[in-house]
């Protein structure tokens, strides 16, 4: 078990260095640069510019430097349109906006979208199923642009204690969490409905209600670890894109998140910010996958071979 | 009682025409097809890109059924011709994600071990790079020969240039769509299959010497065909979106075209003003896909052997 984590961690690190590596290459690679404005700027300034970034350097000298300071400095470098910008600043300022946003509505999705898969593979195909399905269907179907607004036109109008916009008091996370989390109940609903009726026609559910156990039991107790596998080997990846931000819903309701960054550094050029969040957008990836792979290993015991029992 | 064999797919045919809500899900679909790939050819279809300033921002009335836009083309028009965009990137594109994805997880979680670490480490990496900045790069390389392969197309089939490149320029559209979307069903199927491969009736098939392959695609996938129905249906709304952000980022439909996500993502920008030019396109779109998903759990009941004994 510790050997799998341990194997994993390892693999973890050549993983993120293949992916800094290859993101410092592409974002090199597009058209335009960051040293360009709107406004036309003289050629020495460009000039000057560059060489205080080190990017008049060759690129395999500019990518040793980006990696030695990454590494024995632990600096991912600066900002190059704002002087003096960390881009460490930049993920430490966005990032626990973006979390505290993420895990609502990662809460949300599981409180709302567990259980109704479970009760709608419970009750297949009757009027619980349909009904679980069809609000579960509303959130994919609409998306969150269109939920986004409609959630903040009705709550601006009826409940006049939340803010429609902003990130200054407490219930504030309310409307962005719940436009998040409901996109994401409808995928855990309709995946965890497929796993649970997978499950319940086994032989060992068969056997446990044989032995005259009470369904509520049966479902919460056996049927429920096989019939989860889908939906946490959703969550994993879902979970690292839920905690650092999403671009639709910190533009429509003004939240300080991690999510703008990602779109605006592609469109800026800002190379070091891109490398940045790649770095610990990749860094949560891993982590995610590694806690969805242990998740599995616990739901399900014939897959405890895999993690090393 | 002597009961003729079925193969797989007759079994589910039988038990799929009994589903009411499946075949309701099925004829919805088929109208809203047709609808939208006939439709445009009755003549009292308008130009679905014809501006005409005099008639901007109407309501629905006898001329215009569901009103005009500001710049007084037909919505009816637009959301037919917007559905076959959305309908072809919804079956090509998923179909694309899907192919990869099963085939790639199935086989990284059937070998386990070093060739599962490889292999999905790989799409931890790609699930990982900058989205926007692989768009941006993509959309660079691949402008001249999308362009060169309309050109051709137009010759080949001496068909007009307005009919051919609103469907050419959709190639790029669905090899970027195509090679994001597999990630997570890989990894969907990967477990599943992990699950799966540990269970006595592939024992039986490996003690009867069985080939790998053979153990794999008859016995292994037919089991995990449920999860791949549902998460493939879950994945088409999520990929006609992204294509209306893909197009915003001038990957596949240029405007004056249309889409259902890019006239939906019009209609929210004018949502106070004029709610029904975001109406009528999320209708269409939501029914599409709430059919679809109906469809798809109708499918995953039939095709589970075990259900039939209920």
């Amino acid at each position: 078990m510790l050997r799998f984590i341990l194997g994993r961690l390892l693999q973890g690190v050549i993983t993120l260095w293949l992916l800094v590596t290859l993101t410092f290459f592409l974002v090199r690679a597009m058209p335009g640069s960051p040293y360009l404005d709107a406004k036309a700027v003289p050629a020495h300034i460009i000039e000057r510019m560059m060489a205080y970034t080190g990017a008049d350097r060759p690129i395999h000298e500019q990518y040793a430097r980006y990696f030695v300071n990454l590494i024995v400095h632990q600096d991912m470098g600066d900002l190059i349109k704002r002087d003096g910008v960390k881009v460490s600043e930049v993920i430490a300022e966005s990032f626990p906006v973006s979390l505290v946003l993420g895990v609502a509505s990662m809460a949300i999705a599981m409180l709302v979208g567990i259980p109704a898969g479970v009760i709608a593979a419970v009750r297949k195909n009757t009027s619980i199923d349909f009904l679980c399905l069809a609000v579960a269907m509303v959130g994919i179907c609409l998306p969150g642009f269109v939920i986004g607004p409609l959630l903040a036109v009705s709550a601006g109008l009826g409940l006049e204690s939340i803010n429609v916009a902003g990130w200054s008091s407490p219930t504030d996370w309310i409307l962005p969490a719940l436009t998040l989390g409901m996109i994401n109940a409808a995928y855990l609903a309709r995946l965890s409905r497929g796993g649970m009726l997978e499950v319940l026609h086994q032989d060992y559910i068969r056997t446990a209600r044989a032995k005259g156990l009470d369904e509520t039991r049966i479902v919460l107790r056996h049927a429920l670890r096989g019939g989860l596998i889908p939906a946490v080997a959703f969550l994993g990846p879902a979970f690292a894109g839920m905690i650092s931000g999403s671009f639709v819903i910190e533009t429509i309701f003004q939240v300080p998140g991690m999510g703008q960054h990602f779109v605006n550094a592609a469109t800026d050029r800002e190379f070091f910010l891109i490398q940045g969040l790649v770095l610990f957008y990749g860094f949560l990836i891993v982590v995610a996958n590694l806690l969805a792979d242990l998740a599995q290993a616990a739901l399900n015991p014939r897959l405890r071979q895999s993690v090393g029992h | 009682m002597k009961k003729q064999s079925n193969s797989l797919w007759q079994d589910a045919w039988q038990r799929l025409r009994y589903n009411r809500a499946a075949m309701v899900s099925l004829w919805i679909l088929i109208a809203i097809i047709l609808l939208c790939f006939v439709g445009p050819f009755l003549p009292f279809v308008q130009s679905p890109t014809a501006v005409n300033l005099a008639e901007s921002s109407r309501s629905p009335s006898w001329a215009h059924w569901f009103g005009t836009d500001p710049l007084g083309r037909d919505l009816f028009a637009r959301v037919l011709y917007g559905g076959q965009v959305s309908l072809l990137v919804g079956l090509v594109a998923t179909s694309v994600a899907v192919i990869i994805g099963v085939i790639y997880g199935a086989i990284a979680g059937y070998s386990g071990g070093y060739v599962d670490d490889l292999m999905m480490r790989l799409v931890d990496i790609l699930f990982a790079l900058p989205f926007l900045v692989l768009v941006i790069l993509f959309s660079l390389v691949v402008d001249k020969p999308a362009a060169e392969f309309t050109n051709m197309v137009i010759e080949v089939t001496n068909f007009e240039r307005d009919r051919v490149a609103p469907i050419t320029t959709l190639i790029p559209l669905f090899i970027a769509i195509g090679s994001i979307g597999w990630l997570t069903i890989a990894r969907i199927v990967r477990a599943q299959v992990m699950a799966v491969k540990k269970q006595e009736f592939v024992e039986a098939a490996v003690s009867l010497g069985l080939s790998r392959t053979r153990i794999l695609m008859r016995h292994i996938l037919p089991n995990v065909i449920g999860p791949i129905i549902i998460y493939t249906t879950l994945a088409v709304p999520g990929i006609m979106l992204l294509e209306s952000v893909l197009s915003f980022l001038g990957l596949g439909v240029k405007p004056p075209n249309s889409s259902w996500g890019s006239l939906i993502k019009e209609g929210a920008d004018r949502m106070e003003i004029q709610w029904l030019l975001l109406f009528f396109p999320a209708i269409f779109f939501s029914t599409t896909l709430f059919a679809l998903n109906f469809f798809g759990d109708g499918l995953r009941d039939a095709l589970d052997p075990k259900s039939a004994r209920d």
